[in-house]
């Protein structure tokens, strides 16, 4: 096995590992907040439970399994051995001591802030810091895989970078626009104040500088799912890919537009102005057109799949495509997702609509049918389709692997949709228990119930998922062919693109342009108002 | 579809674009609509005040919160803290404009009032204010919706909206719901 | 490829996308910044340069609403005022600290553990909470027949100093053969809450990594006594010089059997 495979498999169990864990934990909590008396549940419990799940979810699983997914994409699109492998397994190597750090003062109780802080509240040092060895072994994938591009065209002047592998560097250059944000908050705020340097905190600033963060880190989850989307689904469905270009432009207005718009987490803040969350909101509307473009597109290369199938009619190449591969029924579920949680975020970025959901089961509903929806069934679908050629093997029959998948889909469905409804009668986020006394709260209850039965299908999907990947390591599995084509062709494959379309270096500049008009002032503010600042409220013990 | 030649492609997808790029301008458009005709804003409030004295403030003091008449203006000052709210019940007339005034003297906190537009986080070293018009009466549960501690779960408040003619102020302009 | 046909077909990219971008800033900033606030502004009689310093958040208040007055004058419950400077102090013990002490043995006993139970222990107490309780006694906003006395006659220092003495000293050690089997609705009270009363768990405040308000005081170790004092005090409104009601408004939900029983767990129980 290669370097760059062995660090595939590496990254992607951890992935996987933390995954199962916080799918537990996730059920016990929608257990907790039930009308159904839960076990084990304290305060304490409940808010350390939290925040387990939302660190392994949201920085474990996608971090290593961004980073698994781009070590195989830049060792099979370029054709070429990866850079500086050691450097590799270093940033392996932080990425686990960052997250045993992080776990190990999360399950000692001192570190129940959630995976977004909420400074003033602080949490041990420890935990803080074993986040950023998490984003510095992201860092370096980051330098590893510019590198990677820059080797490539070195070597091969002229020729575009494969659609896959551009779309890994849009998202490594992204990332590291992305964590300027978190990465100051931490750095220069929240550390310091962890470690006892400092009594207090501005916390509007670390609140906009989280929010810098905030969204773009969710199109850094999302984007393997789009490559799935654009380069391995057409390929699973027999087809091709509609437009290299659109794909192209699309991973660029990601990295564009999904930086500038952060404020709109804090719609309903008072320390940012009216007139900069205006200004951040219309670059949120945009973010919309990226996803629409993709929709199009796939939804076109898939009907090319279809027809060379011999589908017939407007809709006849939709029942003729291969529903039975993995990859295509996961693409198929993750687009039926989208449309809900796509519209759903659109209502969150009317900052007049945003104020009748905001911090409501609406928006947890939301980023988890996105998330935990569209994406991570993405990430099931990938796993599935590059882990025989990681093994060799694989299973004699698909049959666990389509199951697993229609759980997770019906699961996510039953699970989101009383959520969303919830969140629209008012029913409020991040407690531990609701007063079911209250008459109002009492009609909530039966839907509770049901989204915790959607609760309950999704860990038998996440036991089934990580079954099945063992499936491929088992001696009864079959071999698998050592090279299957993975990536899907272009209709009309590039020969040429511009170099706009073939680097970041312009979109660099426009996304500091961006950057500096929607972040400058709303940051400079607080040096010049003089914010006050709020006194540190340590959840270590000893004050 | 056609897919015969990369200018089809190109066609295609320009007609796409223009659908997408209409899309998004009439969200945009209906949001503009909502600020101009409705004056829709967000609760923004670049308003200090130090969290370290809060409770010294004289407006923010714990004896001057709660719901005040003052000439045309009806304001109610509310403090959320670790793990309540003060005062725990609001009274608030009905169909007529009212500023809520919020304020908090340790963590983030935030609110909302079900079956209301009423929405706002509340950070310490800022008022939070929001102003709405509440046009169902009844008693409306305001719960702290955004993470403040172990506690958080069990931190909400009442606001008490009354029949225009039973909001009546006493001698101080004030209206609590223990003299209801 | 040429160089040259390479810029060629590059350019129009660069030149359509700068465009593009700053033309949609551009939008942004002409509704955001100006016509959304002028018009707001003039429905709520504000001049348009007050509406615009509004919307961009240099002056406080929506640019569609004028701003509420206040002219309040509340006395506080309390005169405390915290700062960082203050915060650091308390945590640094001085010989100092254990001078002003002597005059404390008498009640709370040679190194801050009481003798009788009706006096609390300070030994082990978090220093932000003496240092609060001492600043009430001096202003008045706690009253206590002796303890008035006392803090009045120490300066706004010796307060400091004492406090972080008591906070750094061991603190009294639990006789674990006199803990009582604990009752299940108040390991209930104390590590859940009632949500039906909207009581948050006594830990959520007291408990050892709770994060709550800075001036919480510690609860173990502490004598039964004085704890079901205190609560009743709080419930009968007796003593109200808790920042924002956040003790008085809990002890008025606890029946007179949990706060006894609340009492008796903090002064036995270890773990808490």
């Amino acid at each position: 096995m290669t370097h760059a495979r062995r660090l595939t498999l590496a990254h992607l169990w951890v992935a996987f590992a933390a995954f199962a864990i916080a799918a537990v934990l996730g059920v016990w909590q929608m257990w907790a907040r039930s009308p159904l008396p839960a076990p084990y549940l304290t305060a304490q419990a409940y808010f350390t439970s939290v925040t387990a799940h939302g660190v392994s979810m949201a920085y474990v699983l996608t971090t290593f399994m961004v980073m698994g997914f781009g070590y195989y994409v830049a060792e099979t699109t370029l054709g070429r051995p990866l850079p500086y492998p050691r450097l590799a397994w270093l940033g392996f190597a932080l990425g686990i001591l960052g997250t045993l750090m992080a776990a190990a003062t999360i399950f000692a109780g001192n570190a129940t802030v959630l995976f977004t802080f909420y400074p003033p509240l602080t949490a041990s040092p420890f935990f803080y810091i074993g986040l950023v060895l998490v984003v510095v072994g992201s860092w370096i994938w980051c330098g590893l895989m510019i590198v990677a591009m820059l080797d490539f065209k070195r070597v091969n002047p002229g020729t575009p970078v494969p659609l896959a592998m551009f779309a890994t560097v849009a998202n490594a250059v992204m990332w590291l626009w992305t964590t300027v944000g978190v990465a100051a908050e931490l750095l220069f705020q929240v550390i310091p104040a962890a470690f006892g340097w400092n009594e207090a905190i501005d916390v509007g600033l670390s609140r906009t500088l989280f929010s810098w963060t905030l969204h773009a880190i969710v199109y850094f989850w999302l984007i393997p799912a789009y490559i799935a989307f654009y380069t391995m689904a057409p390929q699973a469905a027999g087809g091709r890919l509609y437009s290299d270009t659109m794909g192209r432009l699309t991973f660029i207005l990601f990295l564009i537009y999904s930086l500038p718009v952060g404020m709109h987490h804090l719609f309903m803040d008072p320390q940012q102005s009216s007139a900069f969350k205006f200004l951040q909101m219309s670059f949120t509307a945009l973010v919309a057109a990226p996803t629409l473009l993709t929709v199009f597109t796939i939804s076109a290369s898939m009907e090319i799949a279809g027809r060379l199938r011999g589908g017939k009619g407007y809709f006849g190449w939709i029942a003729a495509l291969p529903w039975d591969r993995p990859m295509v029924l996961a693409t198929g579920m993750a687009f039926f997702m989208l449309w809900f949680g796509g519209g759903g975020g659109l209502i969150n970025m009317s900052f007049g609509m945003n104020a009748m959901v905001h911090n409501t089961s609406w928006v947890t509903a939301h980023f988890h049918l996105i998330f935990g929806g569209t994406v991570v069934i993405m990430y099931f679908a990938i796993a599935y389709a590059i882990w025989p050629t990681l093994t060799g093997r694989q299973p004699a029959s698909l049959r666990h692997q389509r199951l697993q998948l229609w759980l997770w889909f019906i699961g996510m469905m039953v699970m989101t949709l009383p959520w969303h409804y919830l969140g629209l009668q008012g029913q409020w986020r991040r407690v531990a228990t609701f007063n079911y006394a209250d008459p109002v709260i009492a009609g909530w209850g039966p839907w509770v119930i049901v989204s915790f039965a959607g609760g309950i299908i999704l860990l038998a999907s996440a036991l089934l998922f990580v079954w099945n990947l063992l499936e491929f390591h088992r001696d009864r599995a079959v071999v698998a062919p050592e090279h299957p084509p993975i990536y899907a062709l272009a209709v009309h494959p590039p020969n040429r693109v511009p170099a706009a379309l073939n680097g970041f270096a312009l979109w660099n500049v426009l996304v500091l342009v961006l950057m500096i008009a929607a972040y400058g002032y709303p940051i400079a503010q607080f040096f010049i108002i003089d914010a006050p600042e709020a006194i540190v409220h340590r959840v270590t013990g000893g004050g | 579809m056609r897919a015969d030649t990369e200018q089809d492609i190109l066609k295609t997808e320009l007609w796409w674009t223009a659908l997408v790029t209409a899309v998004v301008t009439a969200i945009m458009l209906a949001i503009i609509y909502a600020g101009l005709v409705h004056h829709i804003n967000p609760p923004s409030n670049i308003e200090t005040v130090d969290p370290k004295t809060l409770h010294l403030t004289g407006e923010f003091t714990e004896g001057n919160l709660g719901t005040r008449v003052d000439g045309s203006q009806i304001t109610s000052r509310i403090v959320a803290t670790q793990f309540a709210f003060q005062p725990q019940c609001i009274v608030m007339p009905a169909n007529r404009t009212v500023t809520l005034r919020f304020a908090t003297p340790d963590v983030i906190h935030g609110i909302l009032v079900t079956g209301t537009n009423v929405n706002t986080m509340i950070i310490p070293g800022y008022v939070s204010q929001v102003h709405t018009v509440f046009t169902k009466t009844g008693d409306l549960l305001m719960p702290c919706h955004e993470f403040c501690g172990l506690g958080h779960s069990q931190m909400w408040a009442t606001v008490r909206v009354v029949p225009e003619d039973e909001f009546k102020p006493g001698p101080d302009g004030r209206v609590t719901c223990d003299a209801r | 490829m040429k160089p040259a046909e390479l810029r060629e077909i590059d350019r129009p990219w660069r030149i359509w996308a700068s465009i593009i971008i700053v033309s949609i800033l551009a939008f942004s900033v002409v509704f955001g910044f100006l016509i959304l606030p002028i018009v707001q502004g003039r429905a709520a009689g504000l001049d348009a340069f007050t509406a615009i310093c509004r919307a961009v958040g240099i002056l406080p208040g929506s640019p569609a609403v004028r701003q509420p007055t206040s002219e309040a004058k509340a006395q506080p419950t309390t005169q405390v005022a915290w700062s960082t400077d203050l915060i650091r102090s308390l945590g640094q013990s001085t010989p100092a600290g254990a001078e002003v002490a002597q005059a404390c043995v008498a009640c709370h006993g040679e190194r801050g553990i009481a003798a009788d139970p009706q006096n609390p222990n300070l030994a082990g107490q978090s220093g932000v909470a003496i240092y609060k309780q001492l600043h009430d006694y001096k202003s008045g906003s706690r009253v206590h027949e002796v303890m008035n006395g006392i803090a009045q006659g120490l300066d706004g220092r010796q307060i400091i100093d004492v406090a972080a003495h008591f906070a750094a000293s061991p603190r009294r050690d639990l006789d674990p053969t006199t803990a009582e089997v604990v009752d299940e609705d108040i390991v209930r009270l104390v590590e859940r809450g009632d949500p039906a009363r909207g009581l948050p768990a006594c830990n959520s405040c007291h408990g050892f990594n709770a994060g709550g308000p800075m001036e919480t005081p510690t609860l173990s170790h502490q004598n039964r006594e004085y704890l079901a004092r205190q609560l009743h005090a709080f419930r009968s409104d007796g003593r109200r010089n808790d920042i924002y009601t956040r003790m008085r408004s809990v002890a008025a939900k606890l029946t007179d059997r949990e706060i006894d029983k609340l009492a008796n767990f903090y002064a036995t129980t270890l773990s808490y």
